[in-house]
């Protein structure tokens, strides 16, 4: 990879955010139920970046020990369990499961 | 004085967790990048001016099934998409100038819009928006750094369950959004949604199109509306 393509790479990610920033923004705040739609893409596209960590393996899904991890995670979440246990318990139960599985 | 607001305080546990998420995040990504382009500086780098892990893993996994750098690039830009909905999504609840406008853009993230736009008060969730920032890139630098430099001592991060670290923040950033009924179907539509399509289209797409569980969500009433 060399000097020139990280600066594009990097310039293609920036020039989203600034068009999402700027011009996506500005749609949405145009008709007042695009601001309520605002208020929910984020939890849409969190949950789904959540659901690729949790399962994709390249193209393909499965199940392996980070769902484990995640059923933990929720639980603590939905207990409203400090972050920091939140993400420990997460990695120790996915740790465990893997030595476990060899 | 009746009119004095509070402001939000630092919610250090988030924070902590927060960095330290990212501490985990740099250190894996930077071990993957290292092995790949075979230069510390460029990796450290890439991290700070990419200032995108799936940009950057996209690209070299293109590039490691012997994809075009084109390919590799449109990969790398299409999983970073998702920033741009963020940062739009984010974009109505800012009241500030052009140019912090376009700061607050470029550092749009799933972490610190998640927190931010739950703010309820305008002020607060520009402070909160860089609070979480900084902790999220005092985290991914210091992680970056301990990944070029001792990632040959720490090894394979997997066996750590560091995996598992970021979706784990992630589910706990948007906890309390997933507590109210609109919040809870835009995740489980835009969350089947990416599954569904994980299979058969191409890396990045499935998040996009995660959007859509938005959509849906704005045919639910919150719990007690009127009718």
């Amino acid at each position: 990879m060399s000097w020139t393509l990280i600066f594009v790479l990097a310039g293609g990610v920036a020039l989203q955010r600034l068009v999402g920033m700027f011009a996506g923004g500005a749609v949405l705040a145009r008709v007042p139920v695009f601001a309520r739609l605002a208020a929910l893409i984020p939890a849409a596209v969190v949950a789904a970046v959540i659901v690729q960590l949790t399962f994709a393996s390249g193209k393909s899904l499965q199940v392996d020990p980070r769902l484990a991890g995640m059923v933990v995670a929720g639980v603590l979440v939905w207990k409203k369990a400090p972050i920091v246990l939140v993400i420990l318990s997460a990695a120790v139960v996915t740790a465990l499961l893997r030595l476990i599985g060899g | 004085m009746t009119n004095q607001r509070t402001k939000a305080r630092p919610d250090w546990g988030l924070l902590l967790g927060i960095g330290f998420t990212f501490v985990t995040l740099g250190v894996t990504v930077s071990v993957l990048v290292l092995e790949r382009v075979g230069s510390e500086s460029k990796t450290v780098v890439a991290a700070i001016v990419v200032n995108s892990a799936t940009s950057q893993l996209a690209y070299l996994a293109v590039r490691d099934v012997g994809g075009g750098i084109l390919a590799a690039l449109a990969a790398g830009w299409i999983v970073a998409s998702r920033f741009g909905l963020l940062a739009a999504g984010l974009s109505s609840r800012l009241e500030v100038g052009r140019w912090h406008r376009a700061l607050i853009g470029l550092q749009s993230f799933d972490p610190n819009v998640g927190v931010a736009i739950q703010q309820r008060d305008p002020r607060d969730v520009v402070r909160v928006f860089w609070m979480v920032t900084a902790a999220m890139h005092i985290g991914w630098v210091s992680g970056t750094f301990v990944g070029v430099f001792l990632g040959n001592v720490i090894g394979d991060s997997q066996r750590f369950g560091l995996d598992a670290v970021f979706p784990a923040l992630l589910l706990a950033v948007i906890g309390n959004l997933l507590r109210q009924r609109p919040g809870m179907v835009a995740a489980l539509v835009g969350g089947v949604l990416c599954a569904a399509l994980i299979p058969i289209a191409p890396a990045g797409l499935p998040i996009i199109i995660s959007v859509f569980g938005a959509v849906v969500a704005l045919k639910v009433r919150p719990a007690g509306a009127s009718q």
